[in-house]
């Protein structure tokens, strides 16, 4: 459980496991923030919440990574310690909802935000939906893999 | 015929450096690679090949889909890939232009050799670092309010030329004259300009840099006269492109054709090349958004560009004017343009939204589009090289009409991860080394940073421009070596 970089011959890959899917999401937000930095430190920085909605699975992990790449940009900080709370869906858990009402995934987050201004990071650009995946592999574990833009 | 097999994907060879993948399944058009057999070897086994495949599938794909001999594996669209798209039955990708819209490179000429400049490197090179911003949350040369980036959106450098960030013969001798048309601020998003003002004239970080380089080669002097280049002589390079800005423009538009045009999404291969029907609300708008993003980068290079002035004027105790630090030139290389091209042999014309993604536009001498100082010549073309190699400066070749739409190679090329470069390589190693050995200055804001863009990750730029330059597509003129470098 957890995540590794990936070769990219241009970018970088993260590819996460988690026991939940909200564990898996927030492990690859902590991908994204070792790519970002080598060495990131401990007890420096904020804890802040953040909640992203989407129409669905894959599309709320892309919207929950832009969103931490977005913050980060304008809090100047590192959202590193990524928790994820909770992944709420008003549709059926696999598939569009019964009735005509539109599926709306919700996602409610938080991250500790390590000051830019003490560490040296690296820019990611961004998420890429590119080779993308998100998939169940047993009972409640998820597997995860993501190119981002450097 | 002959055939090169790379990893289950032959291509057919139509002519020397000219493969071609053909049609089938759901592919609309063949797809070309530029290449040697040697520059193939670099890409036959990871997904370069595939991705351009994967874009042949575009609706109103003209002719082909184009890899360019630096081209690599990207996201979506290859780097170094070149689709024209109708521009009435066709549609527009924002993923086929890429995040950073408008990342380019700018070589500005200095009246300096290299003998003036030996003996300042250190200097130098910690003089520009310490002013030109780079790196993650370094801020911008200049902060912005609300109106103030709508100004930059709509008007490019005649922004920075009322704001005394540029004079008037910057604007003559950039793409465009440096401002898009058809730009719209209102259709860059809050999240975007909140992103992107505090950004504004800073390098970023990854494969960006300033570098300070002497003319090696003149190749050839008619054109090296036109270009105001001489052996021995000091120029700047400038490699960034829109910043934050840009990179939540294309998140933005992705998601929303994402959202409206899930009809198209699913013809296509790869979810990444999500693309707005011509002629749809969404594709005007995003038309907009990024000719606005476009007109951003432009006023952040010339910030940084006008910046580097200020700091050789105080390491050379002379004013720029008399150093006659002046603009060579400016080119994007990820950008997706309105242009009109032939497109077949009885000279049929189409209007086509031609998509350059680590491409870089290469119109030969004559075109219209040509600003007036180098039409006659052809337009530059800049070629950046790896910290440890040569840079180059070509020109628009005759045949590039013909073969790329106008388009040649935008840089080396990557070969090597990120990933795997930092264990291959400490920074700190790679620093030292290009001191000892090649008397190249370099500072970063993280030493990772200089082991991921290590001269060893690049390809060789010199096979790059020798393929460029044997297509006829764009021309050997110069070439440089790098005095000093910084980077995020």
């Amino acid at each position: 459980m957890g995540f590794e970089l990936r070769d990219h011959t241009a970018d970088v890959a993260v590819s996460a496991t988690g026991d939940s899917l909200e564990a898996t999401f927030a492990a690859v937000a902590d991908g994204l923030a070792a790519a970002s930095c080598d060495e990131i430190p401990a007890g420096v920085g904020e804890r802040f919440s953040l909640s992203v909605t989407a129409e669905n699975r894959e599309a709320l992990l892309f919207d929950y990574l832009d969103e931490l790449v977005y913050l980060r940009d304008v809090r100047a900080e590192l959202p590193v310690g990524n928790r994820v709370e909770s992944i709420e869906t008003t549709g059926s858990d696999d598939g569009p909802g019964h009735g005509d009402e539109p599926v709306e995934w919700r996602l409610e987050a938080s991250a500790r935000g390590v000051p830019l201004a003490e560490i040296d990071a690296r820019e990611v650009k961004a998420v890429t939906y590119s080779e993308m995946r998100l998939e169940r592999t047993g009972d409640g574990e998820w597997e995860a893999y993501v190119v981002f833009d450097v | 015929m002959t055939t090169f097999d790379a990893n289950g994907i032959t291509l057919e060879r139509v002519r020397e450096y000219v493969w071609e993948i053909p049609r089938e399944g759901d592919m609309r058009v063949p797809a070309r690679v530029l290449a040697s057999e040697a520059l193939l070897e670099e890409i036959e086994d990871d997904k370069t090949l595939e991705q351009i495949k994967n874009t042949t599938h575009l609706p109103g794909i003209t002719n082909y889909a184009i890899c360019m001999p630096d081209g690599h594996q990207g996201y979506g669209f290859p780097v170094g890939g070149v689709g024209a798209l109708d521009a009435e039955n066709g549609c527009i990708s924002p993923g086929a232009v890429g995040y950073d819209i408008n990342c380019g490179v700018r070589m500005m000429r200095t009246n300096l050799t290299y003998d003036e400049v030996q003996g300042h490197e250190e200097e130098l090179v910690d003089s520009l670092f310490a002013n030109i911003p780079s790196g993650l949350g370094g801020g911008g040369i200049v902060e912005a309010g609300v109106d103030t980036i709508d100004e930059i959106l709509a008007r490019g450098v005649d922004w920075a030329l009322e704001n005394g960030h540029a004079v008037e013969d910057d604007l003559l001798h950039c793409e465009d004259e440096g401002m898009r048309e058809g730009a719209d601020p209102d259709k860059v998003s809050q999240k975007a300009k909140d992103r992107g003002k505090n950004q504004i004239g800073s390098l970023g970080s990854g494969n960006h840099f300033l570098e300070v380089q002497r003319v090696t080669d003149v190749f050839d002097s008619a054109v090296g006269d036109a270009y105001g280049l001489a052996e021995d002589q000091i120029v700047v390079l400038i490699h960034c492109g829109s910043r934050g800005l840009g990179h939540q423009t294309c998140n933005d538009y992705l998601r929303k054709i994402e959202q409206q045009h899930k009809g198209l999404l699913d013809q296509l291969p790869d979810k990444e090349l999500a693309a707005a029907p011509a002629g749809s609300q969404l594709a005007e708008d995003y038309y907009g958004a990024m000719n606005a993003a476009i007109n951003f980068a432009w006023v952040n290079r010339q910030l940084i560009m006008h910046r580097t002035r200020q700091v050789f004027e105080r390491v050379f105790d002379r004013s720029w004017e008399e150093m006659e630090m002046e603009l060579l030139y400016d080119v994007a290389h990820n950008i997706a343009k309105k242009e009109t091209h032939a497109v077949n042999d009885e000279g049929d014309e189409r209007e086509l939204y031609v998509h350059r993604k680590g491409a870089t536009r290469a119109f030969p001498a004559g075109h219209p589009e040509v600003p007036k100082a180098y039409r006659d010549v052809g337009q530059p073309v800049i070629i950046p090289g790896s910290m440890g190699a040569g840079s180059y400066v070509l020109r628009g070749g005759e045949n590039s009409m013909d073969l790329t739409f106008g388009s040649t190679a935008h840089g080396a090329g990557r070969l090597m991860s990120r990933t795997q470069a930092k264990n291959e390589f400490w920074g700190g190693d790679v620093q030292q080394d290009l001191e000892d050995q090649q008397a190249i200055y370099v500072k970063a804001q993280s030493g990772a940073t200089i082991a991921e863009e290590a001269p060893g990750v690049y390809k060789d730029v010199d096979e790059v421009v020798r393929v460029s330059d044997e297509l006829g597509i764009g021309d050997k003129v110069a070439r440089t070596f790098p005095v000093c470098n910084i980077k995020g």
